[in-house]
């Protein structure tokens, strides 16, 4: 086990940059997230850190150690494929010892170990089967366990759950968090499901474009996203957004398209006139208003999911999607009062930052 | 077909006479134009040129024709030219697969790795197998001729011979001539099958192993070589049964001289079928390479399905 930095890592495909000066620190036995869309980076990232692919600038230091120029399997790390990347011709067994085999390690200790890390995973019954002859759960049960036998410094996810259907991955997400809090190993996570980002992360690190958008914990990432792009990727339904232009005054509000005016309860930190986005989580609008300045929204669509309804709504032409778990709103048409309390709005500048 | 229909309370309906027939018949009816095909193609000349093993059948001699039995069969058990060609073959066969299956992993090996021109390299390598093996087979003899050629002088220059001599014309080294010229021209197929069964290898399995602590020596011996082994298998075996028959170099390039050292039993069928003209003593002699080559496919066909089953 073992801190990992990065310092200012940088990655270029010829000319074509993919990452730009990611810094990162990550602390010994911390459970690390990478998060973001596809093509951001994240796994690029990883697989420098794993040394899959050349660092183009920066450093990259485990234990306090540059690896930079180091062959991967100098680096102490293990590493786990979205498509497991078992070795098909060998049997479980032989293919959890198989980094112990090429390191010489006795027998005894091979069998004892093996059986350890398949006792952890409930492998010991398949331990002679080949890897064909698994189910997918299994096959990612035995990745993990081809990680563990070597005790690393580090593991490396990478997309581990992507391939199962999702409610092994659910069961498989649990059991990672469960692995992880047992063996206390520094981690790094690739994903691109922010669900399996909160649940599991000790800290996030939300990516985009080759660039670190945020680094926070699960809370903080949804509490007080940094930008806009973290406000719209964390969370499930995403964030509304209202673009429009603030008023200051005696009764401060937010007119938006269709000259629709948002009320704000108090004073925002925005100059008077300026452009703002305004965003606020559909689990955060509250359907019921009060007072004369109550809006009305349309019901354009009813989703039930069972936990709760997902609402359709719009405002001026603007749509944005409301949360409740209250069930009367299943038959809602027409028009439904809303509210957006100060507490949960986010504002964001031009430049798409907090504000 | 049971077409008798069963209805409560009242008699068994049997359809008419030819309408069964015709349903009986129809699956055969589909089949046989195939069938007349293959038959006609295949199973025809098959039988006829079996026939001519035990028949006495001279192209140039208007009397043979006549059956003769076995005959055939004890002269070729004493015949000491076939048993010659009988390990000419074989030492012909081995080094040619072997040679040409190595240089070809080789090939298969620096072409999967990528670099600038690779799609050009790759098409360039599969050319000798589109040069037709007459045209190969005259290009290596001149090659090998010291009039015309420079590989004697070459050989000469870097001290391997004591003068440029044609090695075709050495009873010692006369079968180097056409297995270096198959060699050449057989290394394609290798290079080719095998690459595309090295680019079918997930590339995350060498990215798992390189992880797991293996070098290249053990990314080649645990990954590339357990995921080759059923080509090979494959490619070696077919490799083996063309090559055995294959006559066409050493016709064209020593005609089986000098002195018989470099005939093998494809070739001297052909000697004694075009040469002598003795189409039932060719045809005794094929019969015989046949059921050896048959035997030899079933013994790695067996041995396949044995290692399956291990599996």
């Amino acid at each position: 086990m073992a801190s990992i930095d990065i310092a200012n890592i940088q990655k270029s495909y010829g000319s074509h940059p993919v990452l730009h000066d990611v810094d990162l620190a990550i602390r010994d036995g911390e459970f690390v997230v990478l998060v973001g869309p596809s093509g951001c980076g994240k796994s690029t990232l990883l697989r420098m850190i794993a040394g899959l692919e050349s660092v183009t600038a920066g450093e990259i230091r485990i234990a306090g150690k540059r690896v930079n120029e180091l062959a991967p399997k100098d680096r102490d790390i293990a590493m786990v494929f979205q498509s497991y990347a078992l070795y098909p011709h060998m049997s479980v067994a032989r293919n959890m010892s198989y980094s112990l085999r090429l390191r010489k390690t006795p027998k005894g200790k091979i069998l004892q170990v093996v059986a350890g890390a398949a006792a952890k995973l409930g492998l010991e019954p398949l331990l002679e089967r080949r890897p064909r002859a698994l189910s997918g759960g299994q096959r990612q049960r035995v990745a993990m366990g081809r990680a563990i036998v070597r005790q690393p410094k580090a593991f490396l996810f990478d997309e581990p759950l992507s391939n199962l259907d999702a409610r092994l991955r659910e069961q498989m997400r649990a059991e990672i968090k469960k692995l992880h809090k047992d063996l206390g190993a520094t981690s790094i996570y690739v994903t691109h499901d922010q669900i399996e980002a909160m649940t599991l992360a000790d800290r996030i690190v939300a990516m985009n474009a080759g660039v670190v958008q945020q680094v926070g914990s699960p809370l903080d990432l949804y509490d007080r996203p940094a930008n806009l792009f973290v406000a719209g990727f964390i969370g499930s339904p995403g964030m509304n957004f209202f673009e429009g232009r603030y008023h200051a005054g005696e009764r401060p509000r937010l007119e938006i398209a269709g000259g629709v005016g948002i009320p704000l309860e108090t004073p925002a930190p925005i100059a008077e006139g300026d452009f703002t986005t305004l965003g606020i989580r559909p689990e955060h609008v509250v359907l019921a208003g009060h007072g004369p300045e109550t809006l009305l929204a349309n019901v354009d669509l009813v989703e039930p999911t069972g936990f709760g309804i997902i609402l359709h709504l719009s405002l001026g032409g603007s749509s944005f999607k409301a949360f409740t778990h209250e069930r009367s709103f299943l038959t809602a048409s027409g028009t439904v009062p809303v509210r957006f309390p100060d507490h949960s709005l986010h504002f964001f500048g031009q430049d798409g930052k907090r504000i | 077909m049971e077409y008798t229909l069963r209805r409560k309370g009242l008699p068994a309906i049997r359809p008419p006479l030819m309408k069964r027939i015709a349903d009986a018949s129809a699956p055969y009816l589909y089949t046989a134009p195939a069938l007349i095909l293959i038959v006609t193609v295949m199973l025809v000349p098959l039988v006829l040129g079996v026939s001519y093993a035990f028949r006495d059948v001279q192209l140039l001699n208007p009397f043979s024709g006549a059956f003769i039995g076995l005959g055939h069969f004890r002269a070729l058990a004493e015949d000491e030219a076939f048993f010659r060609s009988l390990r000419n073959t074989l030492w012909w066969t081995g080094a040619s697969v072997l040679l040409q299956f190595t240089f070809g992993l080789i090939l298969a090996l620096l072409l999967d790795k990528p670099f600038r021109g690779r799609a050009l390299a790759q098409a360039l390598v599969f050319l000798p197998w589109a040069v037709p093996s007459f045209l190969a087979g005259l290009n290596w003899a001149w090659l090998f001729n010291p009039v015309v050629g420079p590989v004697p002088h070459w050989l000469y220059a870097i001290g391997i011979m004591s003068q440029p001599a044609n090695i075709l014309s050495d009873p010692q080294l006369a079968m180097w001539g056409p297995i270096v010229a198959n060699i050449w021209w057989g290394i394609p197929f290798f290079a080719i099958t095998l690459l595309a069964a090295l680019q079918a290898i997930p590339r995350d399995l060498y990215e798992a192993a390189s992880i797991d602590g293996a070098g290249p020596v053990q990314r080649f011996l645990s990954i590339t070589l357990p995921f080759l082994a059923p080509t090979i298998a494959i490619t070696i075996l077919l490799r083996t049964v063309w090559i055995s028959n294959f006559a066409d170099l050493i016709v064209v390039m020593t005609g089986g001289g000098p002195a018989d050292r470099t005939q093998i039993v494809a070739s001297y069928i052909f000697t004694q079928a075009f040469k002598r003209l003795d189409f039932g003593y060719a045809s005794a002699v094929a019969l015989v390479l046949l059921a050896l080559l048959l035997a030899y496919s079933l013994l790695i066909v067996i041995l396949r399905q044995w290692l399956i089953s291990k599996d």
